[in-house]
């Protein structure tokens, strides 16, 4: 796409070179990095609604629930449960927490987790 | 810096449509992914005929499995969030208070004087060093690693921008004033773009530094991130995770130093730049 | 790029006498150690938080006495030498060696790139398996980082020597090695340098850290031991030390070196080269 031979040279306006490389190395960058910090955040928040039993939806005041895992986890994973609620031990399986007083704001956010299976009320 | 070949004006015609072949290429597209390739199958080689023991080297498929256990649990992206966001905030709050700092002192050719070795001196204790006395003050906490790594960045930052803005011709300024403008217009119009080139090297110089004395801040105060994270995998002998650890550190910062910093970099060299490249 | 490289000579003000310009930079220190020493006056903080300024001389002077400090510095020093000598050798001879071939250099350019991003400290909880806790450690964390900033530098140098000059050895009947020792090396010695420079300054920085981590004497050690018993007027007598030998460093090692061998072979220093 050459200018017409008698047009005066085009100055690279800002606007411009935002669209070239280097605008577009940072747009990649910045899509790169806002995925890796919120991604998996987002992604469990999207899938929210599908981890929690439905007699635990609109909870109105603190439950004891238990938290299921489909995978074996580590002290990772049983810190970050542990802060949602009193951990009152596990329930049969290593992958299964017992939580009491789950507020329901805690309970929308352990929804949220990406990497919970689902939550259960306990018996 | 990349010392590939001759100055890369990239040969395309400017009216390419931007695309996945474009971004491929862009990338460097194979020469980048070939020597990779390589060092992974020397990697797997040593692995294997060296018969080293998997508390010394794993495999490179016992790394993917280690990533990909990783990633699937959580457990990757929360590490990575929160030395990315610990920069990220860090560098906010270092150019927020650098800039104006460096500025302050750069239009006055005696604070500038004054503070100049002030501040390499300050260069020279890298933050890393403070580190003891940080977790004395404020406890293993992320204040600590912010504190720290806030240190790391600012004082590069301010530095640059003081020369940044003694390196602008009196002309400049005069000119504008002859015409009337106002200290504002004159920051604006004069200072700030003039300065900007060298502000920018001094961010990128600073993340340089800045991205280092984090990870090492985070494997001392253990409170999450990165270096949290290959720093506790060493307590429990999991290679394939320091690994792991290792090559994610290692991406991101390519991601932010090449994708972000540099490119903008370029732009504002290329808009404002008085420096010779 | 160093901060040492952009160093800007200002001209004194006829309005200012020579002595008073060049006693300003000690202004800042002075007010630092003013207002140290009025906070704790007024403030009386705990020992452990803020030492009086003179607690730290105090240390300073104690431990200089009875050779304590010397030992420490000569610990870290000599890790240091070490592990930075290794690097700028093998930094300078790989770099000529990739730098002189295009396509070796095009290759490993990605690889340098990305070891450069996790140059230092990263490799630390690796290479404890390696090398246990200790000197050698340090050592390796130091090449590392000195290695690939020295590389990445020889290599930038060697390719910008103007093929016309290398021509014109060749043309007179010189060899590939003669062309290398009288046209190359003096061409490519300010990006050497430069990335010496930049090395060492990273080096260092990398060494506290390592010790920090883990070292059975050093600096780093010393003042990573003493936040175990809140000593704080160690920490912040170590972390001045650490300072002064670094500008001690470049001032007078570093900066005559460039001096020496650039203004003799008469050459421009890029002042903005980065590394």
């Amino acid at each position: 796409m050459s200018a017409p031979a008698d047009a005066a040279p085009r100055r690279e306006t800002s606007s411009r070179r935002l669209l070239g490389r280097d605008g577009r190395k940072i747009l990649i960058g910045i899509v790169l990095i806002v995925m890796v910090v919120f991604g998996q955040k987002l992604y469990g928040m999207a899938t929210a609604a599908g981890r929690l039993d439905p007699s635990l939806r609109d909870a109105a005041e603190p439950r004891n629930v238990i938290v299921v895992l489909d995978f074996m986890p580590d002290r990772f994973h049983n810190e970050r449960i542990a802060a949602y609620g009193t951990f009152a031990g596990r329930d049969g399986a290593l992958n299964r927490y017992r939580l009491r007083g789950v507020t329901p704001e805690n309970l929308r956010q352990l929804a949220a987790i990406p990497w919970v299976a689902h939550i259960e009320p306990m018996r | 810096m990349s010392f590939a070949t001759a100055p890369s004006v990239a040969a395309k015609s400017p009216g390419s449509v931007s695309g996945i072949g474009d971004a491929w290429q862009m990338l460097g597209g194979l020469k980048i992914l070939l020597p990779f390739a390589v060092l992974v199958a020397i990697w797997w080689a040593i692995k294997a005929a060296g018969d080293i023991p998997d508390n010394l080297l794993v495999s490179p498929l016992q790394a993917w499995n280690a990533f990909v256990h990783l990633v699937t649990y959580g457990v990757m992206a929360e590490y990575a969030s929160t030395s990315l966001t610990m920069l990220g905030i860090a560098a906010f709050i270092s150019m927020a208070a650098g800039v104006p700092i460096g500025f302050a002192v750069g239009v006055n050719r005696y604070a500038a004087h004054a503070l100049e070795g002030f501040l390499r001196f300050l260069q020279g204790i890298s933050g890393i060093a403070w580190l003891p006395l940080a977790i004395i003050w404020f406890g293993f906490s992320h204040t600590t690693t912010l504190v720290i790594v806030i240190y790391t960045l600012i004082v590069p930052i301010i530095f640059n921008t003081m020369i940044g803005v003694r390196a602008i011709p009196e002309g400049y300024a005069l000119a504008l004033r002859s015409l009337g403008a106002g200290r504002l217009r004159l920051i604006l119009d004069v200072y700030l773009p003039g300065a900007l080139p060298s502000i920018v090297v001094g961010l990128r110089l600073g993340m340089g530094y800045g991205w280092r004395a984090l990870i090492a801040a985070e494997m001392l105060v253990r409170k999450g991130g990165l270096g949290d994270l290959i720093f506790g995998a060493r307590t429990f002998g999991q290679i394939d995770r320091i690994m792991v650890g290792m090559i994610v550190i290692g991406c991101l910062y390519i991601v932010v130093d090449r994708l972000i910093i540099q490119p903008i970099e370029n732009l504002t060299v290329a808009r404002w730049g008085l420096l010779q490249r | 790029m160093s901060l040492q490289t952009t160093m800007i000579r200002l001209p004194a003000l006829p309005g200012v006498s020579g002595l008073a310009w060049r006693l300003l930079p000690a202004l800042p220190f002075v007010l630092v150690l003013v207002a140290w020493t009025l906070f704790w006056a007024v403030f009386h903080p705990n020992k452990a938080t803020l030492p009086p300024v003179s607690d730290v001389v105090e240390v300073v002077w104690a431990r200089m006495r009875d050779g304590e400090l010397p030992a420490q510095i000569a610990a870290s020093l000599t890790r240091l030498c070490l592990g930075a000598g290794v690097g700028i050798l093998t930094g300078i001879v790989g770099g000529f060696i990739a730098g002189l071939n295009r396509n070796v250099a095009e290759f490993l350019n990605p690889l340098v790139v990305f070891f450069n991003a996790i140059s230092g400290i990263v490799w630390l909880p690796l290479m404890i398996g390696w090398l246990g806790i200790g000197t050698a450690l340090a050592v390796f964390v130091i090449w590392n980082t000195v290695f690939f900033i020295v590389f990445q530098n020889t290599v930038l140098g060697v390719q910008l020597v103007p093929e016309v000059l290398e021509q014109g050895v060749r043309a007179l009947g010189g060899g590939r090695l003669e062309t290398i020792r009288s046209v190359i090396l003096p061409g490519a010695l300010p990006y050497i340098l430069t990335g010496v420079r930049s090395g060492l300054g990273f080096g260092w920085r990398a060494l506290i850290a390592a010790e920090l981590v883990g070292a059975p004497d050093g600096l780093g050690q010393m003042i990573f031991a003493a936040a175990d018993y809140h000593r704080s007027d160690i920490i912040i007598a170590g972390c001045l030390i650490i300072g002064t030998i670094a500008i001690a460093m470049d001032r007078w090692l570093l900066i005559p070196i460039e001096r020496r061998t650039i203004a003799r072979w008469g050459l421009v220093l890029d002042a903005t080269r980065k590394s």
